[in-house]
């Protein structure tokens, strides 16, 4: 199929020989239209699925989906399974197809009991069994899989899931030690025991050591008194807190004879078995909202709660009955870190999650642009199928491509995250961080083109595109502002090279070694043959990080002579700090991608990878806007990089099919436009 | 090739009424009938004349599965890939059947099984009567539900499919019709009347000949008392379970509540059965539900042919000895028991084939499908 030309000639043979019958019948009964009338369209369109008329899989599409999902395949398709199986799962006939999705016409209050039955039934079916006695890497990726096979049919199911599990049961695991285990895993695998995670406040959110409620500690009684000691301490966004969580961990300053020692965890009792509030417990509800009504938000007010004194989370520092403070961290700020640091798995799963539904959102919207026509380009010719538009392309095959290469950075992470050491938690925690961001802002990026890629279709909510981005808006900002993030690992990066410096040893770590060589040398003028090269993509996208980081430690060390605080130095210079955390990110997910890359043997499959890792490059430096800004590009170049897109686009298009099928998710979780929307919408069903 | 009388064809107007013809071995499927059937399938398609095809069988059975023991002979006489070509054949039938452009009415009058289910079921209308016996049986034998099985077993309501899939258990006429595989229950006096209308009918039309198949049916067959179709919840809590291991200690975790007669032939069933067999089955039908019918078949085919080499087990050929030729109903499965079947060898039978003569199955090409075969893909 020659895709690079703007005419209709991908259509199948069998279409035109089709519609020349047509045609010919038309003009025997003596019907004709004018031959020039190119608003009268002629018969009745049929669908025609894109399995038919697209070219095969120049590759193993099952390998792809390994090189996505890797060793985690079976347990994601089990939980499928499950899900597919349950009428609490909605199943709905379209198009001769059954498709499950919540119904989001139900009220807020239906919306969270359903999430909650699916819960109970997912976990009556043992798919939670050994939630918390699943060890090493594999039990962690089994936890990974699970979470992100529930977000695919819906985020409030994932979300209510995960701060169940992975917040309630996480801080447990990691903040609690022996005494907690024993206590808590068992009941939280069974749901007798339902957790929340009452971190969040109305006055603070990304910075946690900011929030106002406040710890005391009764040696007389051995217990610790928490109190909301003004509005604005309130707990606030609390998964779970509406209707049914019965536990909570609480976050609060600890105070000890008059010192604040800093932000502990606790573990609180905010309802009994039958679902009453507790004394000294006030609970309203965060109310509807533009998405993610499944889950109960909710906010917790604590008035004078006594709790035992072994409920604080005593991993980092304990209270000895007597009441004095004890910790083998000294340092307040080091103790914090190590305390939140095992809760990273939130943004490894978020990372993952928006990848998921990146997948479903460009599923539906290519399947749909390669059975939909618009517009015939001659008259008395089949219209054009939407895919076959070079603008089309453009705005879809681009993001597919970025998909990928965003994936198995997501899988990257997970792998770093599983194999954690003491030592390597910095750098999970700045590849987390980094991560979360680019995957999220890619995501509701991708549902914004794909709603408007499907038209009117996009909007109806059984068509998912459009709805999942009040679904998935929230991954921007939770579990850390995006942009928040991305200036921290500015500071990160900043931190790393002046150590680096300071200790007059080479940079080590995060990916930064490039800096230790000399600067690669870009080209004057580039070629298509050029920008495909592994070598003139690593050069770029190093050029730039090694660029932005030096302007930023000269930014910094500027305002730092002039006796600027660190804190006032960094609002300061966010500007640049957000390019290099972008440039950072970049540099990462090609790097993952090479490395990826380089464990295929050459094939149909290693072309296809290669021909996306251009794309992906190219895109990034077609839309990036500092590889000119800071001269990484001349402008004889740029208009290079443009022209390559457009080539790179009408190479991809034949895969484009395969491509999202290799993704593997179920034709269940996609919608009726992406599959017969001719008959999802006939009469006949109404 | 020469018109076998395997196969009989009537012919009305625009009817054509198939009818398996090989009563003494229960219409069991020759390669023969095989050949025969794609033939006129294909041939029908093309002919604008014909507009309905019926499919029926002679004597007591509709069809009792694919001739396996025949498969067996082939390939002791001289190589799996004999076998391989019988059920490249069969699949590729199937699967044009399951994507047939014009309507398809099965008379189910007796036994329905293995095969004879796969030149059944991917049709349109599937019509059961009062004397109708449907299973997959093929786990006793050493095989796995195939033509296509992974398919339609996997999309039976809830853990339905990997309850019938892997117990090979008898359904009857009006168990067929609440679980889905069937369309229509007639009785069985009824079903010559209703040959009869169709035929004078004429029409290609599906609601035509649903209204009229509707005419004679028993919309509402009683199921017998202690049907299994009233287990349901009971099915669906162990059949969901991941591993065919966990299945058995669930349903042994319910015998304990609450033993009877069911759930203890349930439970000898699944221990009667191949190991390995189970293993397969069980992510086949996994597999199938997540895939279309095209996807099935491909994969059903990687793993027959290699049930068919022999070289991971040999429980197909020792199956067909204990209950097809020696008949003595003792096979002896190796490996034994179901630990001893590690997930990489049941990886084995789901890979491509390492032969350079071997090749993936090829499903016949399809266009201008109508949309309820659309959707099968």
């Amino acid at each position: 199929m020659d895709s690079s030309s703007p005419s209709p000639s991908s259509s199948s043979s069998m279409d035109r020989v089709n519609f020349r019958t047509q045609v010919l019948t038309r003009h025997l009964q003596n019907n004709q239209t004018p031959a020039t009338d190119l608003l009268h369209t002629a018969p009745c369109l049929n669908y025609s699925p894109p399995e038919l008329s697209e070219p095969a899989a120049s590759f193993d599409t099952k390998s792809l989906r390994k090189l996505l999902d890797g060793q985690s395949i079976e347990d994601i398709d089990y939980i499928f399974n499950l899900m597919i199986q349950s009428k609490l799962f909605c199943p709905r006939e379209r198009g001769g197809k059954v498709f499950i999705a919540p119904d989001f016409n139900q009220s807020m209050e239906q919306q969270r009991e359903m999430t909650m039955r699916r819960i109970d039934y997912l976990r009556e079916q043992g798919a939670f069994d050994g939630w918390f006695s699943k060890k090493g890497p594999e039990g962690d990726l089994w936890r990974f899989a699970l979470a992100e096979s529930v977000s695919v049919y819906d985020h409030s199911l994932g979300i209510k899931l995960g701060v169940h599990f992975f917040l309630w049961g996480g801080a447990i695991r990691f903040m609690g030690t022996k005494r907690h285990h024993d206590k808590w895993f068992k009941p939280t695998e069974t749901y007798e025991v339902k957790g929340c995670f009452a971190m969040t406040e109305l006055g603070h959110g990304s910075n946690v050591r900011g929030i106002e409620t406040v710890t005391r500690y009764d040696a007389s009684t051995g217990e610790f008194i928490i109190n909301t000691p003004c509005e604005s301490a309130q707990k606030y966004w609390i998964g779970g807190a509406a209707n049914h969580a019965t536990h909570t961990v609480v976050f609060s300053q600890l105070e000890i004879n008059g010192v604040n020692q800093g932000v502990h965890a606790f573990i609180a009792q905010i309802r009994d078995g039958n679902g009453n509030i507790c004394p000294n417990i006030r609970i309203a509800d965060c109310g509807h909202k533009i998405g993610l009504n499944g889950v109960d938000n909710g906010r917790i007010w604590f008035d004078n709660l006594r709790i035992p004194r072994e409920n604080l989370l005593n991993s980092v520092a304990d209270v000895s009955p007597d009441g004095q403070y004890l910790s083998a961290i000294k340092d307040p700020d080091q103790r914090f870190a190590a305390f939140l640091a095992p809760l990273t798995s939130g943004r490894v799963t978020i990372a993952a999650s928006a990848m998921n539904t990146t997948k479903v959102g460009l599923a539906i919207a290519i399947r749909y642009s390669l059975s939909r026509r618009a517009f015939s380009i001659r008259p008395n010719e089949p219209e054009v199928l939407l895919l076959d538009y070079p603008s089309h392309q453009r705005r879809l095959l681009p993001l597919l491509a970025k998909t990928y290469a965003l994936s198995f950075a997501s899988n990257y992470l997970k792998m770093m995250y599983v194999k954690r050491t003491p030592e390597s938690i910095k750098t999970v925690h700045v590849v987390s961080s980094a991560l979360k961001a680019v995957l999220t802002w890619h995501c509701m990026r991708t549902l914004q083109e794909c709603r408007e890629a499907c038209g009117g279709q996009g909007l109806k909510t059984e068509n998912h595109v459009g709805h999942l981005k009040s679904e998935y808006d929230v991954q921007l900002t939770f579990e850390g502002d995006n942009n928040v993030l991305m200036q921290q690992i500015s500071k990160a990066l900043l931190a790393e090279f002046l150590a680096a410096k300071k200790r007059n040893k080479p940079i080590k770590g995060l990916g930064l070694e490039h800096l230790n060589k000399p600067a690669p040398i870009i080209p004057t003028h580039l070629t298509s043959s050029t920008l495909r090269t592994t070598q003139f993509q690593t050069d770029i996208f190093c050029i730039r990080e090694r660029d932005l980081l030096h302007r930023f430690v000269t930014e910094v060390s500027q305002y730092q002579a002039q006796g600027e605080s660190k804190e006032h130095t960094f609002t300061v210079t966010y500007q640049t700090a957000e390019d290099l955390g972008r440039a950072f990110s970049d540099r990462l997910v090609l790097q993952t991608y090479l490395d990826v890359e380089a464990t295929i043997p050459a094939g149909p499959l290693k072309s296809v990878l290669s021909l996306m890792r251009s794309m992906y490059t190219t895109i990034v430096l077609d839309e990036d806007a500092s590889f000119l800004r800071y001269g990484y590009l001349s402008t004889d170049n740029a208009a290079v990089v443009r022209k390559e897109v457009l080539k790179l686009c009408s190479e991809l298009r034949p895969h484009a099919l395969s491509l999202v099928s290799s993704f593997g998710i179920p034709d269940a979780f996609l919608a009726p436009i992406a599959f017969n929307w001719v008959d999802a919408n006939a009469w006949s069903s109404v | 090739m020469a018109p076998t009388n395997q196969v009989l064809i009537k012919e009305s107007s625009n009817v054509r009424t198939i009818i398996l013809n090989r009563p003494k071995q229960l219409n069991a499927l020759s390669l023969e009938m095989i050949s025969r059937l794609s033939e006129v399938f294909h041939l029908y398609e093309e002919d604008p004349n014909v507009k309905l095809i019926i499919m029926k069988g002679e004597g007591r059975a509709f069809c009792a599965g694919g001739d396996v023991s025949a498969v067996v002979n082939d390939i002791n006489k001289g190589s799996w890939k004999l076998g391989a070509n019988f059920f490249s054949k069969e699949f590729a039938l199937n699967y044009f059947l399951a994507t047939y452009t014009k309507p398809q009415v099965s008379l189910l009058r007796g036994i329905v099984m293995g095969g004879g289910a796969g030149v059944s079921i991917h049709g349109r209308f599937r019509v059961v009567t009062d004397n109708t016996v449907f299973a997959m049986p093929e786990t006793a034998l050493g095989l796995f539900p195939d033509v296509g099985a992974s398919y339609y077993l996997s999309r039976l309501h809830g853990f339905f499919g990997e309850y019938v899939g892997l117990t090979g258990a008898r359904l009857d006429g009006a168990e067929m019709l609440a679980c889905g595989l069937a369309t229509h229950f007639v009785p069985l006096e009824k079903l010559s009347l209703l040959e009869d209308a169709l035929c004078k009918a004429n029409s290609g039309d599906p609601k035509i000949i649903s209204n009229i198949i509707n005419k004679f049916s028993n919309k509402n067959p009683k199921l017998k008392e202690k049907s299994q179709y009233f287990r349901l919840k009971t099915i669906d809590r162990c059949f969901s379970r991941r591993t065919v291991e966990e299945i058995i200690s669930a349903l042994e975790k319910e015998a304990d509540k609450n033993m009877d007669d069911w759930i203890s032939w349930t439970i000898q069933s699944l221990k009667k059965a191949s190991p390995t067999s189970l293993k397969i089955s069980l992510r086949s039908i996994r597999e199938g539900r997540l895939q279309g019918v095209g996807q099935c078949l491909t994969r059903e085919y990687r793993m027959v042919c290699t049930v068919m080499r022999g070289e991971f087990s040999r429980d197909f050929f020792e199956g067909c000895r204990a209950l097809l030729l020696d008949k003595d109903k003792n096979p002896k499965w190796k490996p034994s028991k179901l630990e001893l079947v590690s997930n990489d060898m049941v990886d084995r039978y789901f890979a491509a084939l390492d032969d350079k003569d071997w090749e993936d199955l090829k499903l016949p090409a399809r266009s201008n499908l109508p949309s309820y075969a659309i959707s099968k893909l």
